[in-house]
């Protein structure tokens, strides 16, 4: 009777043939898409798996390395003008897109006018808009781009209304991605790109699968083909993962202990810092939270340290500022708002709060961020904060926070590029309040000076500095409840080699990578 | 008959521009503007208001209510917000799924369930009655959600006999279809011996064996043909709200029908699409509530419509 199920399983396996053949499969899946892409088109791509899929199918004239770094893609190299404001941009030449066709400077002027043009509704003109009118042209006031020429077939002259010295790491943004000359009414669906990857086919809600552009200037990917998987339950995944079926786990935030306590699983981890910020939106123009002494008090009540370690297993760094301490401009000395109750109680005090003050805090459905709510609410109430939990679905949550309508709002900041200027300018410059990202509306004169000032300055060294200053007044007026910076966790297949965890989510195009078929199979 | 059908359908149309309106009111009056959602995280108010006017969202809401249903009347569902791509043509592409998934469960459900009644109800209080009321009680009780987790971890990540998620042959099916069906399984069961219990008991089924009818023939065709009315009731209703989304199954089960796309719709506020998909769906609930009644009147001669 005991061998009756070993035995079943043997001849189902057999006749079905089951799931965990693995290492045998010559196509390496990756799990990590948690919906279907809006689409496949470029100047669509606002969203994650967009993306991501638009990464391995076109090239911009910059791009990403894993580990964030900017690198040179269709352009070559590039020349700025002393003062910082016209960039000549060479192209690589050589390159053809996958039907065939060259590719040309002019094809460069065309991809960015569709991403601006009203028409194709794309809705992200943002990295754009620094080009001389680039701006005017997305608000239908102009026909074309003053700032945006193509003088001969490998050139590009960008005009710029201001210095903007980090302009070239915004064109390794999906968005800024090179699209052919011609682009139908169903471009979304059938992509022609210079990219790493050919589609071969794409399933909405199941997957889509890539193979190798096999004339791919930066080299041809190894692998035989790639399959982008939709999983929409992290669950499932996990499961996915477990049965050999899926090469590349994104490990849900909420599971991290059980993996790295398991002796089998912790092998197969690999972590990245993610330039993730998660942290509390403090709205700094409303009641009491207008007082700077009432945003450190919210910051002094809450114990980072156990937040961190109970919820997210330790995998994050304890914020003190907005920038990553990954780049540049980030400090890692100092030393952030330590858990504090009589002080958080002192500067309730001093800002005529003796009773205590009651607030909202906002949260999406996100079960991490719930837990994170209900923490801070204990924490809180400890220093006479009293705390009334407001839980939405996220599109809803965002919108009244974008609207001004939450006291307290629990998210996270993903970099879109590796840059200080990243977390600085979007969350708390005042030019971006609301749907810009700066949902704290928090409005500071010096700040705004330091932020601006920074983005023009062309030396590096500088501009470092005054991120720095900009962080660390940030840091003082307390516009968050600075929490930490998550770790990214994913787990990789024993047969799986050269897979690095991309920092930036769009980092990782899986040329290099390669599936081993002699692997062990995992247990 | 078919002037019933014909009626039924005409009638069919107050109560689809009736769901239609509501959808499309609760849509309005609901927080989240499908603006926000499409434009992603960093944005500015110019953009948003640029696409606001060309989705023609700041038209009042009559025009807009009015565009739409112009739209409906030429067949036209829309093209999505967010994808731009044809809503008639994603729910083409997703409803076959769909029903491919609720049938697989109908037909579990019936299989299994009306056979565990069957078999309780020829026994009562004997050893499948037992089991059969414990497997109810489990499947009415057991969260889908959970269910179907506990099946990935058991058949799939365990014993290795099926993939846990995905769409494809025949295998991909079973489990969703499994977990999708429990209930309609549990219920199908209590439904069944209940009313064999009465039908077997019933004069025409001593007659039946008095003549010497074969036991096969009295319990399949005498018994179980009277006790059809409540289980086509059941099974109407079940397959009605299956289809017209299993949007947990779907989901554990990474199942790319309609019960996911509505919800993503739903989580980007894409307002053609959710407009369109409900405008469908009750459309298809509506249909299998007529087939269920015309398969009344086919199970029990007494029932006539006219």
């Amino acid at each position: 009777m005991r061998r009756l199920p070993a035995l079943f399983c043997a001849v189902v396996l057999s006749a079905c043939g089951g799931g965990g053949d693995g290492a045998n499969r010559r196509t390496i899946i990756d799990s990590r898409d948690q919906y279907d892409p809006r689409s496949l088109d470029p100047a669509l791509s606002t969203d994650v798996p967009t993306g991501r899929a638009v990464g391995y199918l076109f090239d911009g004239l910059t791009r990403f390395t894993p580990d964030a770094k900017v690198s040179p893609a269709l352009a070559t190299s590039w020349d700025v003008s002393p003062e910082g404001s016209v960039y000549t941009f060479h192209l690589r030449r050589g390159v053809s897109f996958t039907d065939g066709t060259p590719f040309v400077a002019r094809q460069v002027a065309l991809s960015w006018q569709r991403v601006l043009d009203p028409k194709v509704k794309g809705g992200r003109g943002w990295p754009l808009y620094p080009i001389k009118g680039a701006k005017e042209f997305a608000d239908g006031k102009t026909t074309s781009i003053e700032g945006l020429s193509a003088p001969n077939d490998s050139t590009v002259v960008v005009t710029l209304k201001e210095p903007f010295a980090i302009f070239p790491k915004l064109l390794a943004m999906p968005v800024a991605s090179i699209a052919p000359d011609r682009v139908g009414p169903n471009f979304g669906e059938n992509p022609i790109g210079t990219g790493p990857w050919k589609l071969v086919e794409w399933k909405h809600d199941d997957y889509l699968l890539f193979s190798p552009n096999k004339n791919y200037w930066g080299g041809a990917p190894k692998a035989d083909s790639l399959k982008a998987r939709i999983i929409a339950e992290p669950s499932t995944a996990v499961a996915e993962f477990e049965s050999s079926n899926v090469d590349v786990l994104q490990i849900p935030q909420g599971d991290i202990r059980s993996w790295e306590e398991d002796t089998e699983r912790r092998k197969l981890l690999a972590s990245t810092p993610s330039l993730e910020l998660v942290y509390v939106a403090i709205n700094t123009t409303r009641g009491p939270l207008k007082d700077v002494r009432v945003r450190q008090a919210l910051n002094h009540a809450i114990d980072r340290r156990v937040l961190v370690r109970n919820l997210i297993a330790g995998r994050g760094e304890l914020a003190s500022g907005v920038v990553p301490p990954e780049l540049p401009g980030g400090d890692k000395t100092r030393i952030g708002y330590q858990f504090d109750t009589l002080r958080a109680k002192q500067l309730l005090r001093d800002a005529g709060y003796p009773n205590g003050i009651d607030v909202d805090l906002w949260t999406s459905t996100n079960p991490i961020y719930v837990r994170i709510a209900e923490t801070l609410q204990g924490y809180l109430a400890l220093s006479g904060i009293r705390v009334k939990i407001v839980q939405r679905e996220s599109a809803a949550a965002r919108e009244a926070a974008r609207k001004g309508q939450t006291d307290l709002f629990v998210k996270d900041w993903y970099a879109d590029y590796p840059d200080a200027e990243n977390f600085l300018y979007p969350l708390l410059h005042s030019a971006n309040k609301g749907v810009g990202g700066n949902v704290s509306y928090f409005s500071n004169a010096q700040f705004d000076s330091l932020v601006t000032l920074a983005r023009r300055e062309q030396d590096e060294v500088k501009r470092v500095a005054l991120y720095k200053q900009a962080d660390e007044l940030a840091f003082h007026e307390a516009p968050m409840i600075f929490l930490y910076f998550y770790n990214e966790l994913y787990a990789v297949q024993s047969w799986i080699k050269g897979f690095v965890p991309p920092v930036i989510f769009n980092g990782q195009s899986w040329t290099t990578v390669t599936k081993t078929s002699s692997a062990k199979k995992t247990p | 008959m078919s002037a019933f059908i014909v009626r039924r359908l005409l009638l069919s149309i107050p109560t689809l521009f009736g769901v239609l309106l509501v959808a499309f009111l609760l849509l309005y009056v609901a927080p989240g503007d499908p603006v926000q959602a499409m434009v992603g995280e960093r944005a500015d108010e110019a953009t948003i208001a640029r696409l606001r006017k060309e989705l023609r969202l700041d038209d009042p809401l009559p025009v807009q209510f009015g565009h739409y249903l112009a739209g409906i009347v030429k067949g036209d569902l829309g093209k999505s917000y967010i994808t731009n791509r044809p809503i008639k043509k994603d729910i083409i592409e997703r409803f076959p799924k769909t029903l491919q998934l609720a049938g697989a469960a109908m037909l579990l459900a019936t299989i299994l369930g009306v056979t565990l009644g069957v078999l309780s109800a020829r026994n009562p209080g004997g050893l499948i009655d037992r089991l059969g009321l414990g497997v109810a009680y489990l499947g009415i009780s057991f969260p889908v959600y959970w269910v179907g987790l506990l099946l990935i971890l058991l058949f799939a990540v365990t014993l290795h006999w099926l993939p846990p998620s995905g769409f494809g042959g025949l295998r991909y099916l079973v489990l969703p279809a499994l977990a999708l069906g429990m209930r309609s399984i549990a219920f199908l069961a209590r439904m069944t011996r209940s009313a064999m219990l009465d039908a077997l008991s019933a004069d025409y089924v001593r007659t039946a064996r008095a003549k010497g009818l074969p036991e096969l023939l009295v319990v399949g065709r005498h018994a179980l043909r009277n006790a059809m009315i409540p289980i086509i009731t059941v099974l109407g209703l079940d397959f009605g709200a299956y289809l017209t989304g299993s949007i947990l199954t779907e989901t554990i089960f990474s199942w790319p029908g309609l019960g996911r796309y509505v919800v993503n719709a739903i989580a980007r506020r894409d307002l053609p699409a959710i407009q369109g998909s409900v405008l469908f769906l009750s459309a298809v609930f509506v249909l299998v509530n007529l087939i269920t009644d015309i398969a009344y009147a086919k199970a029990d001669p007494r029932v006539t419509y006219s």
